[in-house]
């Protein structure tokens, strides 16, 4: 939860609604222009009716903004985008006409360009985005199994024996081990 | 003061230019003279560097406005916190920043090394320089942090010009994180330069054994720590800043800065092959030469404007230099492979299919697999507009197609990996190890599926990370269960006692577990809801178990910004359960408008409420309230990836046995003559695994 009284020391708490000022009047008459000036900046927001149903919201997410911000549409939210507005409100028509995804998405293909779809076709070129993906991942295993095979070809089991020790160290480790056991 | 810091950037140059020179010198002269003359330039770029981000700062805090840099990224009203943040807030300082930390580095490994291995050190010193000499040129003659405003007149006479207030600082900037994102970031690509140096030093040296793996895992460490860190603040800041909701996107800086950290990711699991069994050396000099190519690709995404982002700087032409600097990296690295890759020629083959070493080649070629598709993903539009002249997007939903089903295959490893013995592993240790996580991970994955989890990825995510975390917990418990039988000792004792033993392995474990919270994180997207209503005072929307009632909206101002902001009572299950404060700022300086989140977190989920703005139709203010599950996880399984990572990075303290033959006192104090004793002293020695 956002405690409010911690926000004290970074943000002034002086309201500048009419009747509620706590600051000196000319302070507030300042702000309050100031205000009034931003007031334009918060209006172009992204609009609150858009993609209300689920089918809206699906289609939203095969869509992106067109406004350089990267995101898909249903999560921009970018402050003064100048895009998103109006293609959620169309979008937003499409589904209220009830139609076809396809249709959906060719109709804003045709008015932004192949960039607002959010993923690459599975058509022409386009088609390798998908494939090379898979493919590479399954031409690697395959090399590094072949190479694995050919490792395992090669490799030969070395003799399990110790470093090499003379017979005349063996027969003195006797004779000592023999003296040991005698005490 | 701008003479003092160019002067400051330029003397660095000279003495980067001096390192690269006398320690060719040394190299091929074998003379120490230049060698040790070559380190001490080395080490003193660092200072110079200092000096001049001191100098950038010093304009900073002064409000220094005919510095350009300072004018453009700064106002008076600023914060002192983020005039200090302002440094990397554009190119020329980012770009100083990188240089600074690329010295702080160089120094660090040149000092701590200064009389050790003086077979490769010369050669470290003079890969360090090299790159040093990239950077340096480009803060000196191509994006110079210290250019002032004003202009030449008819006789050529310069006149300085002072703006009266700065621009200020990017509004996105102004939030803590921003503060230490960036430098976390910074300090993981620039780290990478390290095991780099060592690396290509070594090919180069031809410098025996593994020696240089020993020497730069933990740099390679640090530097994964940082990037790890960078990633998750960034995507933290995304999440509280940017109120779309999330915190991955899939931009392309985002997947810049995920490239080198997979790739790191795949070397320090491949590294332990070659350490152990003298296995995939070409393959570990590879993947640290990649590694640090893909850094420099990262910052050349950045900043040439060749792929559109929210993050990339303006376009400009350093892009240029920097795909220079990588095909010359490129070719450097593979003439000394080519020329000495016999030097890089295994010890030991691989023996059977199911052992760690083949986990480690899966876990390696599975990272690697993903690295490629966020690569490819990355770079497809380019590609795209180049074959077909037209451009086309490359968002999220391909990227989570792609590598999501990557991602759970590297999950499932990461359990599986470390329970395999070295060389071969029996059916019976696999089915004594793999039996109980596995059957209680499809047991969770049933009762899901029974309370009504349907989505696919989301169960199988759960039953994977049940049989990850259930077999790290057995590896802890079944080593802990014999040392607290010797020792006679508690069960909690024992873990860390047996952390504390081989602090590499269980710390390894200890990140793998940080990992497993971060997917079951990640796979709480599946559950995510959201609503958007425009809501006048007094009016209420619902989601989920939450009724939000908006109270009010007010405004507040102080010298930076102006907010507008809703007061709004959230309801839970009927009673009144928290207020939040959602609210958007217009920042005078920059004239850019944000928003301030408001967020309730707890661990099973976000309650996460934007105001949105106001409605172009009506005018009534407009709240996007989402219910992120889960998303608690991705930041706590980050701290434990810290922490274990830290934990890896520590000395092992084994308890040894030492023999030593001591003298023994009478409890007279007479010593006993002729006789010795031999005394068991138990000390903790510091050894590496």
């Amino acid at each position: 939860m956002i405690d409010p009284g911690s926000r004290a020391t970074s943000v002034s708490r002086t309201q500048i609604v009419p009747g509620r000022t706590a600051c000196r009047p000319g302070v507030a008459r300042t702000m309050l222009l100031a205000c009034l000036l931003a007031i334009p900046v918060w209006v172009v927001a992204p609009a609150a009716r858009a993609q209300e149903t689920a089918r809206a919201k699906s289609l939203g997410q095969k869509l992106m903004c067109v406004c350089g911000c990267n995101q898909i549409l249903t999560a921009c939210n970018h402050v003064g985008c100048t895009y998103s507005h109006d293609m959620l409100k169309e979008l937003d028509q499409h589904v209220a006409r009830n139609e076809s995804d396809d249709l959906t998405l060719q109709a804003f293909v045709q008015e932004y360009g192949p960039t607002v779809l959010a993923e690459p076709s599975t058509k022409g070129f386009n088609l390798t985005a998908w494939i090379v993906p898979i493919v590479v991942p399954v031409a690697a295993i395959v090399l590094v199994s072949e190479v694995v095979r050919r490792w395992r070809r090669r490799a030969v089991l070395a003799p399990a024996s110790g470093p090499g020790v003379s017979p005349e160290l063996v027969a003195r480790a006797r004779d000592e081990a023999d003296k040991g056991s005698n005490e | 003061m701008d003479i003092f810091g160019s002067f400051a950037l330029l003397l660095a140059l000279i003495a980067a230019l001096y390192a690269f020179g006398a320690g060719l010198a040394g190299i091929l002269t074998r003379r120490p003279l230049f060698t040790k003359s070559a380190r001490n330039a080395g080490m003193a770029v660092f200072g110079l560097v200092t000096l001049a981000v001191a100098s950038l700062e010093y304009f900073f805090f002064t409000d220094n406005f005919t510095m350009s840099y300072v004018a453009q990224h700064s106002n008076q009203a600023l914060p002192a916190f983020y005039k200090f943040a302002a440094l990397w807030a554009g190119q020329e300082g980012s770009l100083l920043f990188w240089s600074w930390l690329l010295s702080l580095y160089a120094f660090s490994a040149l000092f701590l090394n200064r009389s050790k291995h003086p077979e490769l050190m010369p050669f470290v010193g003079v890969v360090l320089a090299g790159v040093q000499i990239f950077f340096l040129v480009l803060n000196n003659f191509v994006a110079s942090p210290f250019q002032v405003l004003g202009a030449a007149d008819s006789a050529g006479v310069f006149h300085l010009a002072r703006m009266s207030e700065g621009n200020g600082l990017n509004p996105l900037l102004q939030y803590p994180e921003m503060v230490i994102h960036p430098p976390m970031l910074y300090l993981g690509y620039t780290g990478f330069t390290v095991p780099f140096a060592f690396a290509l030093s070594a090919l180069l040296s031809r410098y025996p054994g593994e020696k240089w793996i020993h020497i730069t895992r933990r740099w390679t460490m640090v530097a994964w720590c940082f990037q790890s860190v960078g990633i998750l603040l960034g995507a933290h800041w995304a999440y509280a800043v940017l109120g779309w909701g999330g915190y991955w996107a899939w931009d392309p800086v985002e997947n810049a800065s995920l490239l080198p950290w997979i790739t790191g990711t795949a070397f320090l699991h491949s590294v332990m092959m070659q350490e152990k069994r003298g296995m995939m050396r070409v393959w570990n000099i590879w993947l640290v030469f990649v590694t640090f190519m893909l850094c420099i690709l990262g910052t050349l995404l950045t900043r040439s404007g060749v792929i559109s982002s929210v993050h990339a700087f303006a376009q400009s032409s350093i892009g240029s230099w920097f795909v220079t600097f990588l095909g010359i990296i490129f070719v450097v690295c593979f003439a000394a492979w080519w020329k000495n890759r016999d030097y890089l020629r295994s010890d030991n083959q691989l023996d059977s299919l199911v052992s760690r070493e083949s986990s480690f080649l899966f876990n390696n070629l599975v990272l690697l697999a993903a690295c490629f598709a966020v690569l490819w993903g990355t770079l497809f539009p380019v590609l795209s507009e180049w074959v077909t002249g037209s451009k086309i997007s490359v968002g999220p939903p391909f990227f989570n197609k792609v590598n999501v089903p990557i991602a759970l295959f590297l999950l499932l490893l990461t359990g599986v990996g470390p329970l395999l013995a070295w060389r071969k592993t029996s059916f019976d240790a696999l089915k004594r190890n793999f039996a109980w996580p596995l059957a209680f991970g499809l047991i969770a994955g049933a009762v899901a599926f029974t309370l009504g989890f349907r989505n696919f990825y989301a169960l199988i995510c759960l039953i994977l990370s049940v049989f990850v975390a259930l077999s790290i917990l057995s590896e802890f418990y079944r080593g802990a269960r014999v040392i607290a039988s010797r020792d006679n000792t508690n069960l909690l004792m024992a873990i860390g006692d047996l952390t504390m033993r081989n602090t590499r392995r269980y710390g390894g474990y200890v990140v793998h577990f940080g990992m497993v919270l971060i997917f079951i994180g990640i796979a709480g997207v599946a559950f995510n809801k959201d609503v958007q209503k425009e809501m006048a005072p007094g009016e209420s929307l619902a989601i989920g178990s939450y009724r939000i009632l908006c109270q009010n909206f007010d405004q507040t101002a102080n010298k930076n910004f102006q907010s507008e902001r809703a007061t709004l009572e959230v309801f839970r299950n009927g009673r009144s359960a928290m207020m939040l404060y959602p609210e958007r700022r217009f920042y005078l300086a920059s004239g850019v408008t944000e928003t301030m989140v408001a967020i309730q977190t707890s661990p099973l989920r976000d309650l996460y409420v934007v105001y949105a703005g106001r409605s172009p139709e009506t005018g009534n203010p407009v709240i996007h309230a989402y219910i992120n599950p889960l998303v608690k996880w991705i930041w706590f399984g980050g701290l434990i990836v810290v922490l274990g990572t830290g934990l890896a990075m520590l000395p092992n303290r084994r308890a040894a046995l030492v023999l030593r033959a001591s003298p023994e006192r009478s409890w007279g104090g007479a010593m006993a003559e002729g006789t010795t004793a031999v005394g068991a002293v138990a000390r903790r020695v510091e050894s590496h695994d």
